[in-house]
């Protein structure tokens, strides 16, 4: 390296700070908040949540997702630690249901910009993280203005919670939005995987989660979470399942035997 | 410790006479109707002369002066006077107590513009005398009751010095009557024969105490000039203000907003420096042929620097809606507070920003709606009914309101 580019750097350093230049190849690890749940965790590649990154809930298709249930269980899990906003846009927040899933309330903020109102939302998601909230949850309706209204106010807040570290994740009913997949560093779809029932009620439902976008490391992992209801005497919470792989049992045949001796084989 | 009081005519009696020029010469008393069941509140030089007496019967004093006039007392221009008083010492000194007839301001420590504290007090005193525009007669000393003591030793126009280490020697030969007291006390004290401070001053502290009780103390410290009673703070006396006339008179918000950023920028940078923090905080729009329109707000917590200040001020930009051309912009804080620190949670990270969320919140709720921002609460008697499960709260940092 030419002396005259190293002295250069070595005033850029000096007068912008140290990360003001950085090799290309060394690009660092952002912070990872942890979900507390070893399973959704395992699956992420810095252990957690990004650090400074759009997280996108994404539903899988039309229907019951769990992804609303799942972001406020992460809400109430960041609550217990950290102030916590919620933008409200789906208009689905229930404090009651956050207080079951164990939220401080008192770190809570909620913001209810008004139905459709992504623009406001986002915006003031924005000013939030700008002032310190280190947390926030967005929570879109199924209501889905034209993205020319908020993919501004979006890239703002791209740009504030990188600014700021924050954790930032966005759940969007299906299909997902360009703009907002395009602005996610890490997309997970929620697939519904079955209802669990007890005593002849729903009591929780089964999601698989697939990160099917990760800026940050290779996308395709998978994991099972089952999202528990709050009933009498049981609380709410989110619950990993194992994922044991089940080879596929392939039906030996056997010249001699007919087919429904294999098939009574197993 | 040094403490300045600064004597000068009752408050009533300069507003009155402010009121009334023609009677600056004239004997006044001010109080009331003679014929009011009412005490003299105060008295100029001339009724003073003529025999009249601060407290006494407002019908006896007009027997003693039958050609005073007698003025009401006018509680806003007197507050007006004290609120300048006090404005006035605050540009000097940090903490200060503004009275009807005396004025106390703290000397401790050096000041940076003045080489000693006779130059400083001396300062201080131009400054009184610029503000009630007449003499003032200024007392220093290591107490507020020395310092007061001081300044009735002192004549107006002059200042009276009592250095540290002197204050015993400067009350001995003071009568027992300076003493703020129960006069009982003082019957007793005569009784025995002390007739003036340094007398009593001589006399143990047990003594006192046996003989007067925990009262026996405090007369012990007084006349020893060893009392510790300070300056009591004046709360909320300062305004300042920053205006910004525009070139030309418009209705552009992008300028308004921009005139106002810059004057919230400077106010807070003066915050800053003087570490003080805004109470209540105004901005105000002056119209081209128009009366002038403002609002005003408290702040989720004091505003204390630049930021804080542009953000309740940007929240209460929104309430204004200039019906013509803005010539001008004027932010003001006023209810000014030393700028206190404040402990944040330990285990709580991002706790430290918890004020500035707070007051973002404020902003978005005037800006956006009340509803749009706030904080659930469990209830605490939720009934039967889901919906009351739980409670909407403004979000507020504990501690401020």
């Amino acid at each position: 390296m030419p002396d005259s580019l190293s002295a250069a750097l070595a005033t850029l350093r000096s007068r912008y700070g140290p990360q003001a230049l950085r090799r290309g190849g060394s690009t660092e690890e952002p912070g990872a908040w942890s979900t507390a749940v070893p399973v959704i965790d395992g699956v992420l590649t810095p252990g957690g949540l990004p650090r400074g990154r759009i997280t996108l809930l994404a539903a899988a298709g039309r229907g019951p997702s769990g992804r609303l249930t799942l972001l406020q269980s992460l809400v109430a899990l960041a609550s217990r630690s950290h102030d916590t906003g919620y933008v409200d846009l789906a208009g689905s927040i229930d404090p009651g249901f956050l207080a079951d899933l164990g939220a401080d309330l008192d770190a809570c903020l909620v913001i209810s910009p008004g139905p459709a109102r992504w623009e406001r939302g986002l915006v003031m998601a924005r000013s939030l993280v700008t002032a310190g909230m280190p947390w926030v949850g967005v929570a879109l309706g199924w209501e889905q203005p034209r993205p020319s209204l908020w993919e501004h106010a979006l890239a703002a807040l791209t740009e504030a919670v990188a600014k700021r570290g924050a954790v930032c994740v966005i759940a969007t009913p299906f299909p997902a939005a360009l703009p907002l997949r395009h602005a996610s560093s890490l997309t997970l779809t929620c697939a519904p995987a079955g209802w669990q029932r007890a005593n002849g009620d729903v009591s929780a439902l089964r999601v698989q989660l697939t990160t099917s976008k990760s800026k940050l490391g290779a996308p395709g992992a998978t994991a099972t979470v089952l999202l528990r209801y709050p009933r009498p005497y049981a609380i709410a919470e989110v619950l990993g399942l194992p994922s044991v792989i089940v080879p596929r049992v392939q039906p030996v045949i056997v010249p001699g035997l007919d087919e429904a001796a294999v098939a009574a084989r197993g | 410790m040094r403490v300045l009081c600064a004597r000068h005519p009752h408050l009533g009696l300069i507003a009155a006479l402010r009121r009334y020029p023609e009677l600056r010469e004239e004997p006044v008393i001010l109080g009331g109707a003679p014929e009011l069941r009412l005490p003299v509140v105060a008295a100029s030089a001339a009724a003073l002369a003529a025999g009249v007496r601060v407290g006494q019967p407002l019908r006896q004093a007009q027997q003693s002066c039958p050609a005073a006039v007698f003025v009401p007392l006018d509680p806003a221009g007197v507050g007006t006077l004290r609120a300048a008083v006090c404005a006035e010492l605050h540009r000097l000194s940090p903490t200060v107590e503004g009275g009807d007839e005396e004025s106390f301001g703290d000397l401790s420590g050096r000041h940076a513009e003045f080489p000693d504290e006779a130059s400083w007090a001396s300062a201080l005193a131009r400054g009184l005398r610029g503000v009630l525009d007449t003499e003032i007669a200024v007392g220093v000393a290591g107490s507020r009751f020395v310092a007061r003591l001081a300044a009735r030793a002192s004549r107006p126009g002059r200042i009276r010095r009592v250095r540290s280490g002197e204050e015993a020697a400067f009350l001995a030969p003071l009568p027992l009557e300076v003493l703020p007291i129960d006069p009982a006390v003082t019957a007793r004290l005569a009784a025995f024969g002390l007739d003036c401070l340094g007398a009593v001053a001589g006399l143990g502290p047990a003594d006192l105490q046996r003989q007067f009780g925990p009262d026996g103390i405090r007369l012990h410290r007084l006349a020893r000039g060893e009392d510790s009673a300070g300056i009591l703070p004046a709360p909320a006396q300062r305004t300042w203000s920053e205006r910004l006339v525009l070139d030309g008179a418009t209705g552009d918000l992008e300028i308004l907003l921009r005139g106002a950023r810059e004057c919230a920028m400077t106010l807070g940078g003066r915050l800053t420096a003087e570490a003080l923090a805004a109470g209540e905080v105004s901005v105000a729009f002056e119209l081209e042929e128009m009366e002038l329109i403002s609002t005003s707000g408290v702040p989720p917590a004091p505003a204390g620097n630049a930021g804080a200040l542009w953000t309740a001020a940007l929240g209460l930009l929104g309430l204004l809606q200039p019906p013509a051309p803005v010539a001008a912009v004027r932010v003001s804080v006023t209810r000014l507070a030393p700028a206190a620190g404040r402990q944040a949670d330990l285990l709580r990270p991002g706790d430290g920003a918890r004020e500035a969320v707070v007051a973002t919140a404020e902003r978005l709720r005037s800006r956006f709606g009340a509803a749009t921002v706030r904080r659930p609460r469990l209830a605490l008697d939720p009934g039967d009914l889901p919906e009351r499960r739980f409670t909407w709260e403004v979000p507020v940092v504990a501690g401020f309101r």
